[in-house]
């Protein structure tokens, strides 16, 4: 484990593969250049590394299937891998294959290896990791033999709950910072920000984090988005328009939105939305619909955090400013 | 936001007034755009949801000069705002989308009917009941839809309702319905057919496309003839509840099975968040293509970009930007997630706008929905 971390340290160092990454992720290159240098796990603790070996089911072997995924996961992915077993193979995301191709090369070791043609049907024994959505893990389950074991990690959201008792400035802060990263493009993104407190908080909160998206706009700039995140966007912005508020930058926009309504979902690529709610509780029934997909929850007080989430052991909780950071003790959304 | 009840009373009367020009035959009594523009202001200054929508378009309402100056209300709006001139407790009516795993139903209150049926069976007796034989009416009306009082909030019920006041010659009874309990009750209609057969009675059949699949599962190869002369509307998707079948192949499955020429086979297309409706025609023209869907003169379907939402050149596929005169005290102009493009004199209906699977491991809304893009959303 301590050389797969060594060599994502190898690889984060090397500026070469920022251009290809920029290519293959869309993220721009300061995006880029944030993503490995802050939000890839290097540095894990003892314990965490513990707790990540006493999770994993020991496995003759593992074949890990990257489909969709940010770039820096696919560390997480491998060290799941191989805490599980001494021999295994990874077929990397076709769209995005930069990140994991480098970090096999600079392992350098017979046991982890690239197959980039990688049949299910043929796997023999022991477990595919297959992380992607829905309907790319239903087609690995469906073609994998029985003798072979498939874990799946779906997609996912995250929701960042503002407490009555953060301080604005500090929460906006670091929701900015937990949003732009991988241009929301994360499971653990925030893309719902629920404010205790009544309309003219959210409001207030709305506005500030608009402001503060703005100013991270110039540091790190949003990447490309694709034809259908773009249509996405302004979908979404024009039904805001009507049924509540917008707050717009050149690369990101801000909705306020209302706890009365059914649960509304922003698409990626820096769209927020924001409500407000009395209490933790009205906010886990608000997102009740929409439970199931949530894998992150973010606020600074464990108690409110975990209502939110309405206990479920699936959900990563964290402080506001570390959705996108968490601990290397297992998969992303222990699921 | 005031409510001002004299202006509404006097929009729906010059909407009507389309409506009737229609069925007389005259030339429409004042340009499309002129009513357009007034309803567009209207509903600006009522619906405080859509002065918002103007204002972030730039769009000030006393600048409108045509009909597409007017931004338009996406459907997902009518599932987050009540989108009505009128306060609540004048409402008759209101009409609700299906439900969706998020919990999101659409609704389109309205405080009269009146319009929407004038216009729904103008439009419908051309598309239905004109060509060569015409259909004689009054004749059966034969419903695969549950009835408004199992469906009260069901726009398409509501409208084969209208339609069987107006063709089949009197209020339908419960029995003229042959959905049940979402079950579709084929002895039942069987035994409707057989009467119509013996009396050498002619019968319109609405369905949707749901119910007709069914109805071809259940009836395999053995067919189920309806009358000679006898008219078939089917509307609608399939939202994942049964097997899918392309609308050609359900074209040319039906009329086999009900012993018919394909173009006795007419597709609607509609929606709860309209009042018009849309008709392949033809059986009203024997130069009508199938799948080519024609628009009432009181209503526009425009091909309009995906992101910028200016109209598209014709031939080029666009989302539907719907304008519809008949939705006086609601959203004049409707913004749907169906793709379409001009063709002829009318459009075809192109499905839902494909999607490519999203970057990263962040869900999309569609994912959580459970549901890829496939077939126009009904009613």
């Amino acid at each position: 484990m301590r050389r797969l971390l060594a060599a994502a340290r190898l690889v984060a160092r090397d500026l070469a593969i920022v251009a290809p990454l920029v290519e293959s992720t869309g993220l721009s290159r300061e995006g880029v250049v944030l993503a490995l240098a802050r939000y890839l796990e290097l540095d894990p603790s003892d314990e965490d590394l513990a707790s990540l070996v006493t999770r994993a089911v020991p496995s003759s072997r593992v074949h890990v299937i990257l489909s969709a995924n940010v770039f820096t996961a696919a560390l997480r992915a491998l060290a799941v891998a191989w805490a599980s077993s001494e021999h295994v193979t990874v077929r990397p995301s076709r769209r995005d294959p930069v990140f994991t191709r480098a970090l096999v090369r600079a392992l350098d070791d017979d046991r982890l290896v690239v197959e980039e043609s990688m049949d299910v049907a043929d796997v023999e024994e022991g477990e595919i990791h297959v992380y992607g959505r829905d309907d790319t893990m239903d087609s690995v389950r469906r073609a994998a033999r029985p003798a072979v074991v498939v874990r799946g990690h779906g997609a996912g959201m995250g929701v960042a709950f503002v407490g009555r008792a953060d301080e604005r400035d500090g929460a906006v802060r670091a929701i900015a910072d937990d949003v732009v990263v991988f241009d929301q493009r994360g499971c653990l993104s925030p893309r719902v920000v629920i404010v205790e407190g009544g309309s003219p908080r959210a409001l207030d909160i709305a506005e500030s984090l608009s402001a503060r998206l703005s100013t991270l706009e110039r540091a790190v700039p949003r990447g490309t988005l694709s034809d259908d995140e773009r249509r996405a966007s302004g979908r979404y912005v024009e039904t805001m328009s009507f049924a509540g508020q917008v707050l717009r930058g050149s690369a990101h926009a801000v909705a306020v939105g209302d706890a009365a309504t059914p649960v509304v979902v922003p698409p990626t690529g820096r769209h927020v939305h924001v409500l407000a709610v009395r209490q933790p509780d009205e906010a886990r029934r608000w997102l009740a619909p929409v439970a199931r997909s949530i894998v992150a929850v973010g606020c600074n007080d464990e108690a409110s955090g975990r209502s939110v989430a309405g206990g479920a052991e699936h959900v990563r909780l964290s402080r506001l400013g570390w959705m996108q950071r968490p601990p290397l003790d297992g998969p992303v959304d222990l699921r | 936001m005031t409510w001002d009840p004299a202006a509404s009373d006097a929009l729906h009367a010059r909407a009507l007034a389309f409506v009737r020009a229609f069925e007389a035959g005259d030339a429409m009594p004042e340009p499309f755009d002129a009513l357009a523009v007034d309803l567009a202001r209207f509903q600006a200054g009522s619906v405080a949801g859509y002065g918002r929508l103007c204002e972030a378009h730039g769009a000030p309402p006393l600048g409108f000069r045509t009909a597409s100056d007017a931004p338009a209300v996406p459907t997902e709006a009518f599932k987050l705002s009540r989108i009505a001139t009128f306060p609540e407790s004048l409402a008759h009516v209101t009409f609700r989308t299906s439900g969706t795993t998020l919990g999101a139903r659409g609704s389109h209150a309205m405080r009269t009917v009146a319009t929407y049926d004038a216009a729904a069976v103008a439009f419908g007796r051309r598309a239905l009941t004109l060509g060569t034989p015409p259909l004689r009416t009054p004749c059966p009306v034969l419903m695969l839809a549950p009835s408004p009082l199992e469906a009260p909030d069901s726009s398409l019920s509501h409208m084969m309702q209208c339609f069987a006041c107006a063709f089949g010659g009197g209020a339908p009874r419960e029995t003229d319905y042959f959905i049940r309990d979402g079950v579709l009750e084929l002895a039942m209609l069987d035994a409707r057919v057989s009467e119509a057969i013996v009396r050498r009675q002619s019968v319109l059949v609405l369905g949707t496309s749901f119910a007709f699949v069914h109805l071809l599962d259940a009836v395999g190869d053995a067919g189920f003839r309806l009358p000679a002369g006898s008219r078939v509307m089917q509307t609608g998707g399939f939202k994942g509840r049964t097997r899918e079948v392309e609308p050609a192949p359900l074209r040319s499955d039906l009329a086999r099975a009900f012993g018919l020429d394909p173009r006795a086979i007419v597709g609607e297309y509609g929606m709860t968040e309209l009042s018009s409706q849309f008709y392949e025609g033809t059986v009203e023209s024997v130069s009508a293509e199938p799948g080519v869907y024609l628009e009432p003169p009181w209503a526009r379907v425009v091909p309009v970009h995906p992101e910028s939402l200016a109209r598209v050149a014709d031939g080029e596929d666009g989302i539907a930007r719907i304008e519809d005169l008949m939705n006086v005290d609601s959203a004049f102009a409707v913004l749907t997630a169906d793709r379409v493009r001009r063709r002829g004199a009318g459009f075809e209906l192109l499905g839902r706008w494909p999607g490519a699977p999203p970057r990263g491991c962040s869900i999309a809304v569609e994912e959580m929905l459970g549901v890829q893009p496939k077939a126009p959303v009904t009613r």
